[in-house]
């Protein structure tokens, strides 16, 4: 079962109350996890599918509106992920953050070259290197985040959810969003910071960047 | 600009989409070794993450996790993904040029026909094919660095750079044709010194494939550039690059 799937079914039975004790256990499996797949335990590769294949693939469905393009991206992100997690210099590290900047790189990658996007500035690898991920640590919040940032988004202006949209689901560069919608670039940074601003309050201020 | 200024862009930062200067700022503290940056930009990416968990939709086929660890166990080749296939593409590109170019114009809408039509195409050309595999195998590797040029660019070449100790891999397409007695050559610039990487030509609709084994290790620092020189080639660059991507 999808590790969102359990927090969601334990919310609805047991409440909040239960939700530390099931996050906790979870994010001790994550480190464990990691060590495994380093050794090339396929086992830990269907459980870290199982973890986290359907929210990857819902996130790259959301991008790339196409059922049968999002299975092969899903495909992609675990190999990849699966060929590249030495690349992590210890056992410690967030592997979810990572699958799902990989998921995501994928699906952007795939957007451009489909000719969605005309143009773009973004070097994906920067935003995926293994590295980048081994001093988050399998925060247990992740998944109280998440609740609380769906919140946060319905809270926000149709421009402000509109840019932070264009540039997380679609990998629009701020110029890119400032030309898709009409706006000087100035204004765009200005409503994307404003936004993220009221995200980070409402996810509660210095957990969050 | 200080690290309070730039705190609301981390997210964007992590995201790739930050525009300039603020991105460059950010760059420019993280050189200096700044554990305020490092240290928010670490929480940016648990944002990140969490908005990507928040996200509704269906389930995942249940054939897709047998898929997954099928190709992990080595039991089932890697699908030829809109992007293998471009790579794909680009290797018998000579024998099956028409849906190269399709391909490379409209990745997403590659057929199980025409993939079938590459395979077999590779099945047909044996050197090809050993080339093919060769290259699929340093893009897979775990150490292999990947970078995009020509996007956003004038000139039309646009591709990707695939950077692995053991070799160079380039991936053009939109190459304009070379004139008569001349062909395309690929060099490694290190500290502003060329070093000849290979000749190679490109296909009528200007799509190119080129696999270099430097004697040495290629570096972030390095520079992968393509010029037109003569058919037997230069041992400098004569001029100016077409192709121009910084490891």
């Amino acid at each position: 079962m999808h590790a969102d799937v359990i927090i969601s079914k334990a919310l609805y039975f047991f409440g909040d109350g239960m939700l530390p004790l099931i996050l906790a256990v979870l994010a001790h499996g994550d480190g464990d996890l990691l060590a495994r797949l380093k050794k090339r335990d396929e086992k830990a590769l269907a459980e870290l599918y199982d973890r986290y294949g359907g929210i990857a693939y819902r996130l790259i469905l959301r991008m790339v509106r196409d059922s049968g393009v999002a299975e092969d991206l899903v495909q992609e992100t675990f190999m990849r992920v699966w060929n590249r997690v030495g690349g992590f210099d210890s056992d410690r590290g967030a592997i979810g953050p990572w699958l799902l900047a990989v998921a995501r790189n994928r699906a952007i990658d795939y957007l451009r070259y489909q000719g969605r996007r005309a143009e773009s500035t973004i070097e994906l690898n920067e935003t995926e290197h293994p590295a980048l991920f081994a001093d988050i640590g399998p925060d247990p919040l992740h998944f109280d985040l998440a609740r609380r940032i769906q919140g946060g988004l319905a809270q926000l202006t149709p421009q402000q959810r509109e840019s932070i949209e264009l540039a997380y689901f679609e990998g629009m560069s701020q110029t890119e969003i400032a030309e898709r919608m009409s706006q000087p670039l100035g204004t765009v940074k200005t409503w994307m910071r404003r936004a993220l601003q009221q995200l980070r309050e409402h996810v509660g201020g210095a957990k969050t960047a | 600009m200080n690290c309070d200024e730039l705190r609301p862009d981390y997210l964007l930062y992590v995201l790739g989409t930050l525009a300039e200067p603020e991105r460059s700022e950010i760059q420019e503290h993280l050189s200096r070794g700044c554990a305020n940056c490092a240290a928010g930009l670490s929480e940016a990416r648990s944002l990140a993450f969490a908005l990507g968990t928040a996200v509704d939709g269906p389930e995942p086929p249940k054939q897709l996790r047998s898929r997954v660890l099928a190709m992990a166990s080595g039991n089932e080749k890697p699908k030829f993904s809109w992007f293998t296939a471009l790579v794909t593409a680009s290797a018998t590109a000579i024998v099956v040029a028409g849906v190269a170019v399709n391909i490379f114009n409209n990745q997403a809408s590659v057929t199980r026909a025409q993939v079938a039509d590459l395979r077999s195409a590779m099945e047909r050309s044996g050197a090809e094919a050993a080339a093919m595999r060769e290259a699929m195998s340093l893009i897979q590797a775990p150490e292999t660095r990947e970078v995009s040029f020509g996007e956003g660019k004038p000139a039309p070449a646009r591709g990707r750079v695939f950077a692995h100790p053991g070799g160079v891999l380039l991936i053009a397409s939109s190459l304009p044709a070379p004139p008569a007695g001349k062909t395309y050559e690929m060099w490694i610039i290190r500290d502003g010194k060329p070093v000849p990487a290979g000749l190679f030509a490109s296909d009528r609709q200007g799509n190119a494939f080129h696999l270099f084994r430097p004697q040495f290790a290629p570096l972030a620092k390095d520079v992968v550039a393509v010029t037109l020189e003569a058919a037997a080639g230069a041992k400098l660059p004569t001029t100016t690059p077409i192709i121009v991507a910084q490891l």
